[in-house]
């Protein structure tokens, strides 16, 4: 018996339970910090733990949702997982899903681990915990000051799948070159998931785009068809590294007003795919669990039902009702999310007039430059000022925000600057318009979706898969 | 007359939201009813610098600098020619480091600048990161400016007159006070922010500089800049502390 090893562990879990006594924080990272204290080697231990396996879920954006998905998708099949759901995604978050999840002594019965893996610390994690699988899911341009450049950052993460056994298995977005350049250079065996490049989905020229160069030669990347970002068909004409042939690939891809539908094709057959969620990158996310599932063997039908009763975890996309209003809430942390929110946004046509909240902090969990604003192409609200009948800009950071929406050119007197979340979030409730959205970054996130919860009504499609809400 | 801005290699040196001085800077004429056309010049275009009225570099990652050394390097008389002439410049970071002469690296290899200013790089052993505030003098006016810097390299000025001096923050070097750099109407600095959107003084020094250049001397007509004081004064308010 290992004295220490439970001492970690009790100490974790009172930690844990003296977070929600006090009902301060959700208790996601700090039992794991303290037991990591207590006794280092405490992943050595838990790595040893899953019978079947070790899953990482990283990436720059969908991280959280793909590893809730492939997590309902593993429980549907009926093995029992740990995960650390609640997007809490560094090292202590990944300790605590463990304590939660074991006994006193430190055991923990359970199939497989799925863990969602935050791209910086993926080195670390990694090597700790030497997963049986990787799922990348994009990388994009997130929180640089934190992370430095995002060049830098793939290639870290390039090292760290160097450095694991030679039958780790990687599942990997095809359309994103910065990802597949990761089966090509770890020489690890990979599957590929992708949508098929057709005209209709190309939202068109987007100013944040990372991948302009290939990542292999450095030569300018053709492209036939830019999905989203740098997403789509590419090819390079200097050393023939090319956008590959899916193992999974999504087409007939049909935006719903309750979500998005696909056929897709794998090597075994073809499916449709219903999602109760909306928007193309909640589809990558889902053929990404998809295709993780599909190779550990669950079957294609399993992983269907699960994926169609997926509900989002906080600030993915949450509804919430007041007053016969739609409040759609939505987490904002980089300019590729931050275009897709503003597509949804404009793409609404059930709203024709719509009050927005936007709040912008600079925590370090949010990044503390928020210089990225200025890649985020709000230049298209003001090309239809007509839908919008305010825009309240909260946060630490609510007066630059306010300052981007100006220079946008969104007329100044539709802008207003309230830093108070109860007075902002009053005022987009009792706005003019036809329904609100509200976008906020990580840290203002939490309190705006409290006073939501209090004052307004969660529109829940399914009661019976709910998930933890983000720490 | 019409202004034309430069925008150099936006699609390589696309980091930070630089872009943001672009867009603020033309937005600024516009609203004056100064005409203005932004021209974007990327790796290989043929390029005349005199032509232009203002010049804007950022900068890039490590590997998309090592391009665009390389590019300008090519074009370097034609630049020094009209920097001399009082071609108006922002240059941002990586962009600032490259108009002087060199970057020594911590083996000791210098990469060359352009050498159209005498400051030089070393690089440094740790990021200086965080929010700014500079005390300037812009046009005879005393300002406050706020951004965001985040660089490895430390800049020695080698007798060139700062933009500013550092009240909070690292600046050029973390050592001696300064940051950026002024040689005739080249403006450089490390803040990202973007620097222009949150100091509307130095973005109409920019633009006052590019009409004179033209013989065009006049006072810019003032715009309501309450969200630019708004921004500019909470951070120095978060840095400084309420006066």
């Amino acid at each position: 018996m290992n004295l220490r090893l439970i001492l970690a562990v009790i100490v974790g879990r009172l930690a844990m339970f003296a977070s929600r006594l006090t009902g301060r924080g959700r208790g996601s990272s700090l039992p794991g910090k303290l037991a990591l204290r207590i006794y280092p080697a405490i992943l050595d231990h838990y790595r040893r733990q899953p019978r079947k396996g070790v899953i990482m879920v990283t990436g720059t954006n969908g991280k959280t949702t793909t590893n809730n998905m492939l997590v309902g998708i593993l429980e549907q099949a009926g093995h029992k997982v740990v995960a650390n759901r609640e997007g809490a995604n560094l090292m202590t978050g990944v300790v605590t899903a463990f304590i939660r999840s074991g006994s006193i002594t430190g055991r923990v019965s359970t199939d497989y681990a799925v863990l969602e893996v935050d791209e910086a610390v993926f080195p670390l994690v990694s090597s700790l915990i030497k997963p049986d699988m990787v799922v990348v899911t994009n990388f994009f341009r997130d929180q640089l000051d934190r992370y430095g450049e995002l060049d830098t950052t793939v290639k870290k993460v390039l090292e760290a799948l160097k450095k694991l056994t030679s039958d780790a298995k990687l599942i990997l977005n095809g359309d994103d070159p910065l990802v597949a350049r990761l089966a090509v250079e770890s020489g690890l065996p990979a599957l590929f998931y992708g949508v098929l490049p057709v005209q209709e989905l190309s939202v068109g020229a987007s100013y944040s785009r990372e991948a302009k160069f290939c990542p292999l030669c450095g030569a300018s990347l053709l492209y036939g068809i830019y999905i989203y970002s740098q997403l789509g068909d590419y090819s390079c004409p200097g050393c023939g590294f090319a956008r590959p042939n899916p193992d999974l690939e999504a087409s007939a891809v049909f935006e719903e007003e309750t979500g998005i539908k696909a056929m897709v094709r794998g090597t075994d057959g073809h499916w449709e795919v219903r999602l109760p969620v909306r928007g193309i990158h909640n589809l990558y996310n889902a053929l990404a669990a998809f295709s993780a599932s599909l190779s550990l063997q669950v079957a294609p039908q399993t992983a269907l039902v699960s994926l169609g009763k997926y509900l989002p975890a906080t600030g993915r996309m949450e509804s919430f009702c007041y007053n016969n209003r739609r409040v759609l809430l939505n987490l904002v942390k980089n300019p590729t999310g931050f275009n897709r929110a503003l597509f949804a946004l404009l793409g609404d046509h059930e709203a024709p007039k719509q009050d927005v909240l936007i709040a912008i902090n600079d925590n370090d969990a949010d990044g503390r430059d928020i210089s990225w604003l200025w890649d985020v192409d709000f230049e298209m609200l003001a090309l239809q000022p007509e839908k919008f009948s305010q825009f309240v800009c909260s946060g630490q950071r609510a007066e630059d925000m306010a300052l981007r929406l100006k220079y946008a050119g969104v007329p100044v007197w539709m802008v207003d600057i309230e830093k108070d979340y109860q007075q902002a979030v009053d005022q987009v409730l009792n706005g003019k318009g036809d329904s609100v959205g509200i976008l906020a970054t990580y840290t203002a996130l939490w309190p705006v979706e409290k006073i939501l919860s209090r004052q307004a009504e969660r529109v829940k499609e399914h009661d019976d898969y709910s998930l933890s809400p983000v720490s | 007359m019409t202004i034309t801005v430069c925008h150099l290699y936006p699609d390589l040196l696309n980091l930070y939201g630089d872009r943001g001085n672009v867009m603020v800077f033309a937005q600024r004429c516009r609203w004056r009813g100064i005409p203005v056309r932004i021209m974007e010049v990327n790796l290989g275009d043929q390029v005349q610098f005199e032509d232009y009225d203002f010049l804007f570099i950022g900068g890039g990652s490590d590997r998309e600098q090592g391009l665009m050394v390389e590019d300008l390097t090519a074009r370097v008389n034609n630049l020094r020619a009209a920097v001399e002439d009082g071609l108006v410049v922002l240059a941002i970071c990586g962009g600032y480091q490259l108009m002087g002469k060199y970057y020594r690296m911590p083996d000791g290899t210098e990469i060359p600048g352009l050498g159209l200013m005498d400051h030089y790089t070393e690089a440094g052993d740790t990021r200086l990161i965080g929010n700014v505030v500079v005390d300037a003098e812009l046009g005879g006016i005393k300002t406050r400016l706020v951004g965001f810097e985040n660089h490895g390299g430390r800049t020695f000025l080698n007798g060139i007159q700062p933009l500013g001096k550092v009240l909070h923050g690292g600046g050029n070097n973390g050592s001696d006070g300064t940051e950026g750099a002024r040689y005739r109407n080249v403006f450089c600095s490390y803040l990202h922010g973007p620097l222009l959107p949150k100091n509307p003084a130095l973005t109409d020094l920019l633009i006052t500089l590019s009409l004179q250049r033209r013989g065009q001397d006049h006072r810019l007509e003032p715009l309501d800049d309450n969200f630019e004081e708004l921004a500019n004064q909470a951070m120095i308010e978060k840095l400084l502390g309420k006066k």
